[in-house]
């Protein structure tokens, strides 16, 4: 026992920090933003060279073996960052492929990755924004040589510039629930795949994709064809982890930021830090942001360990999607007008750490799962 | 970053449990219940005693003054265990008066009080608040006044908790009228058999305990100074400090939460309650919340372990748990609705009323040991940098 950072973890973190600091310019991610770009293709080279889009993947594909805590850290830094790349989409869809995915699939698709030759994205969502498995309608016949599949995914991050895209569909129509469940690894450029753009508040853009009998050769069904329910639900886990980290270093940076402005800031002759008022909603957002990281790093833990974390990732998301917000609106309220102007950075990190709150399970949702887990859901009556 | 207890520490934590099991009888629960403001029963303190033996208490100090330099997680473990078992040993004492003991203390005060506190035969209460206010508490009044070998005081505590059943008062006092407040208190262990001592109860909202403490012309030897004249503050301070976590005062904030999560699952009455969606998700949040308590908790004694002195990590439980205890009660109320009105001796009324006895005592975690509002002072100056200003 020991929740804080160990030496490897540290370095680990310093390092990104130091790197993204320099090579995720606030000019950068204003640059990206501004010209509709989703990312920027230079980062993500340089990010590939660090070997991170391999961290926690196989040497073998030219990974970096490591535990999954510390993929966890990383995007921390990459929250804290904004980094404009599709790291949360590509190392989604990577781990589900590496952890399900045959030996061949494996072989033909993570070294191009790892590399950064190759962008991943991943579509679960659908109309009505439900996250459990029962909100899977898109439908996957299953032929001789091929799987069709036709319906809409939502919310789909990165998927412009993805070469592939891992689709959670139902292969069993019949089926419901985790049942006949199978994840389709898609060519974008697919024919009767078509996509909506959908612009989003944290100005990364994402997209509705509507699948048209699209036709896929069932060598790409990764893992179990219908059996694959489990795997989404690991997927989707994780991708909500990731996103929690991306929040909590988002949201450490933009209470930094609040901190250096209110003992600078001057009203009424003082710094406007030095007004008790303003110290009580400084005292708030660490404490709700380092609540959010304290709970974000158990559940990184646990998964890092091979424990089951199904109950404190749902335990951080609820949190975070709530405390990440408010601590952020408290650092708006303090810097009060200049907050409301573009040009001002602050508002850079509030509208991504804003976005990450809505995205892959609300709060409620969240703590629909956590009653579960903690055992106050009563059995229905027979 | 490493969230596990080790099988050490879980095959401690089963002795530990093991333990109250055996001894933790109904009939010692009734005595409890019995004695309520009124001291400590014969089972009691034969359990105390007991617990002593085992070497549990203070496990975690140095050898010779009668700890076994156990990890600070089995102790952890330990006092979690305990109060979870709601055994009402005075952990308050192990971690704060002892450790200033430890720290200010002269070999003659370590060798006389660490060994009694460890069997359970000497207990503080702890004298730091006066009736002109204990969050300035550098403010105080009380003065010992020097004459030949002694110190004769006067003056009055008031909220002295367990001044009824304790050995000794860890008594706060100004001893220089002259220099700047905080710079003229001094600390002193007052056997509370002294004349001149008189102890009358103030009972609280929920029916317990506390006291004034009204000193006059108390005559104590010079040896009864804990640590150097004037330097009172800082030594008391510093164990405040240490009293403001662990998991005595992180188990105290979730309690109430977790005895509300196995009603949820076990009573009828709670099941039946939980068919609701809208009670259920409000019962989440709240497990989401007690994890941040438990998580601050750990966090702090991650940082001790380190040797870091936790520049505001401390005050982060003490605004956290305090709240969240406050929150739960509040939230709890509109779960049970008219069950949770329901006082101790109505059949109708779950956990025999423990529950409103929570909701009208909640409060004083947010004021006692440093209130919310100065735990934040704290964060924001001491963790944050933020300027002192002119108030
Ligand atoms: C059941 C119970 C048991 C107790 N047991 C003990 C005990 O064993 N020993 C002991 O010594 N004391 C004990 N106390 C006393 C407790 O520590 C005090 O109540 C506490 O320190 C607050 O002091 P006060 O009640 O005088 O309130 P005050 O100090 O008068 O405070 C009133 C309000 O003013 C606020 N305030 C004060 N200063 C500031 C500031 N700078 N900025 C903003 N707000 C401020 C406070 O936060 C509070 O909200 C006990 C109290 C109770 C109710």
């Amino acid at each position: 026992m020991d929740t804080l950072l160990n030496e490897d973890e540290q370095l680990l973190t310093d390092q990104a920090r130091a790197f993204l600091a320099k090579e995720s310019s606030t000019a950068l991610v204003r640059e990206v933003e501004a010209a509709n770009k989703d990312f920027d293709q230079g980062l993500w080279q340089k990010v590939a060279a660090l070997g991170w889009l391999g961290m926690t993947l196989p040497e073998a594909y030219g990974g970096v073996p490591a535990p999954f805590s510390h993929l966890g850290l990383l995007f921390e830094e990459l929250g804290r960052g904004i980094a404009p790349i599709p790291i949360h989409p590509t190392m989604v869809a990577a781990l589900a492929i590496h952890a399900n995915g045959s030996a061949q699939q494996a072989e033909a698709i993570l070294p191009a990755v790892i590399k950064g030759d190759k962008i991943l994205s991943w579509a679960y969502f659908e109309a009505g924004g439900d996250i459990d498995l029962s909100s899977i309608n898109m439908s996957a016949a299953v032929g001789a040589n091929s799987i069709v599949l036709s319906g809409k995914k939502l919310f789909v991050d990165g998927f412009k510039h993805a070469d592939q895209c891992l689709v959670v569909c139902r292969s069993q129509p019949q089926s419901s629930g985790a049942e006949g469940i199978s994840l389709v690894l898609v060519d974008t450029d697919s024919q009767g795949l078509s996509n909506t753009r959908l612009p989003t508040m944290a100005g990364d853009i994402q997209d509705e994709l509507h699948f048209d009998k699209v036709e896929v050769p069932l060598d790409n069904v990764i893992g179990e064809l219908h059996q694959a329910g489990a795997a989404a639900i690991v997927m989707f886990e994780q991708a909500v982890i990731l996103n929690c980290a991306m929040m909590v270093g988002a949201s450490h940076k933009a209470i930094e930021m609040t901190f250096d402005y209110a003992k600078e800031r001057e009203a009424f002759g003082q710094p406007i830090g030095s007004f008790q008022a303003i110290q009580h909603m400084c005292a708030n957002m660490v404490t709700w942001v380092d609540g959010a990281t304290m709970l974000t790093h158990e559940a990184l833990w646990k998964l890092a360990e091979g424990l089951p974390a199904t109950r404190e990732i749902s335990v951080a998301k609820a949190f975070c999607n709530e405390r990440c917000p408010a601590a952020l609106r408290e650092g708006n309220q303090i810097h009060a007008g200049i907050a409301q102007i573009k040009e001002y950075d602050l508002q850079l990190w509030y509208r991504r750490a804003a976005a990450w709150s809505m995205r892959m399970g609300t709060s409620i949702q969240h703590r629909r799962i956590v009653a579960r887990e903690i055992g106050i859901v009563p059995e229905p009556s027979a | 970053m490493d969230f596990g207890y080790n099988e050490a520490n879980e095959r401690f934590r089963q002795e530990i449990k093991d333990f109250l099991t055996a001894n933790v009888s109904r009939e010692f629960r009734a005595e409890v219940r019995e004695m309520q403001g009124k001291g400590m029963g014969p089972l009691t303190k034969a359990l105390i005693l007991k617990i002593g033996e085992k070497g549990w208490i203070g496990m975690s100090w140095p050898e010779e003054y009668g700890g076994r330099n156990a990890d600070r997680i089995d102790q952890f473990i330990f006092e979690e265990e305990l109060v979870r078992a709601r055994v009402p040993l005075n952990i308050g004492n192990f971690i704060e008066q002892a450790p200033a003991i430890m720290a200010a203390g002269s070999e003659e005060q370590k060798k006389y009080f660490i060994p009694r506190l460890v069997r359970g035969e000497v207990t503080f209460a702890l004298g730091y608040t006066e009736p002109s206010g204990g969050t300035d508490l550098a403010s105080l009044r009380t003065r010992a006044i020097e004459d030949g070998d002694d110190y004769v005081i006067n003056g009055q505590k008031t909220f002295t908790s367990g001044a009824e059943s304790a050995s000794h008062i860890y008594l706060m006092a100004r001893t220089d009228q002259d220099t700047p407040k905080h710079d003229g208190i001094s600390i002193f262990l007052v056997p509370i058999e002294t004349p001149g001592i008189t102890v009358r109860p103030l009972w609280t909202l929920a029916g317990g305990r506390t006291n004034e403490v009204f000193f006059d012309d108390v005559r104590i030897p010079k040896t009864a100074m804990l640590g150097e004249k004037n330097q009172g503050w800082y030594i008391g301070s510093k164990a405040l400090n240490l009293g403001r976590a662990g998991a005595m005062r992180y188990y105290t904030y979730v309690s109430l939460f977790e005895e509300t999560l196995y009603f949820a699952r076990s009573n009828p009455l709670g099941q039946q309650l939980m068919d609701d969606e809208t009670a259920r998700d409000k019962i989440a949040e709240l497990y989401c919340e007690a994890q941040v308590a438990r998580l601050f908790t750990l966090r702090s004694l991650s940082m001790v372990r380190r040797g870091i002195n936790p520049p505001y990590e401390i005050s982060s439980e003490k605004v956290w748990g305090p709240e969240f205890l406050v929150k739960s009660t509040e939230v709890v109320s509109q779960i049970l609705g008219p069950y949770n009105q329901l006082w101790e001796g109505s059949d109708l009324a779950p956990h025999r009323g423990a529950f409103p006895k929570r909701y009208v005592s909640a409060m004083v975690s947010t004021f006692g040991h440093g209130s919310t509002q100065v735990m934040r002072d704290a964060i924001a100056r001491r963790g944050l940098g933020l300027p002192r200003g002119s108030i």
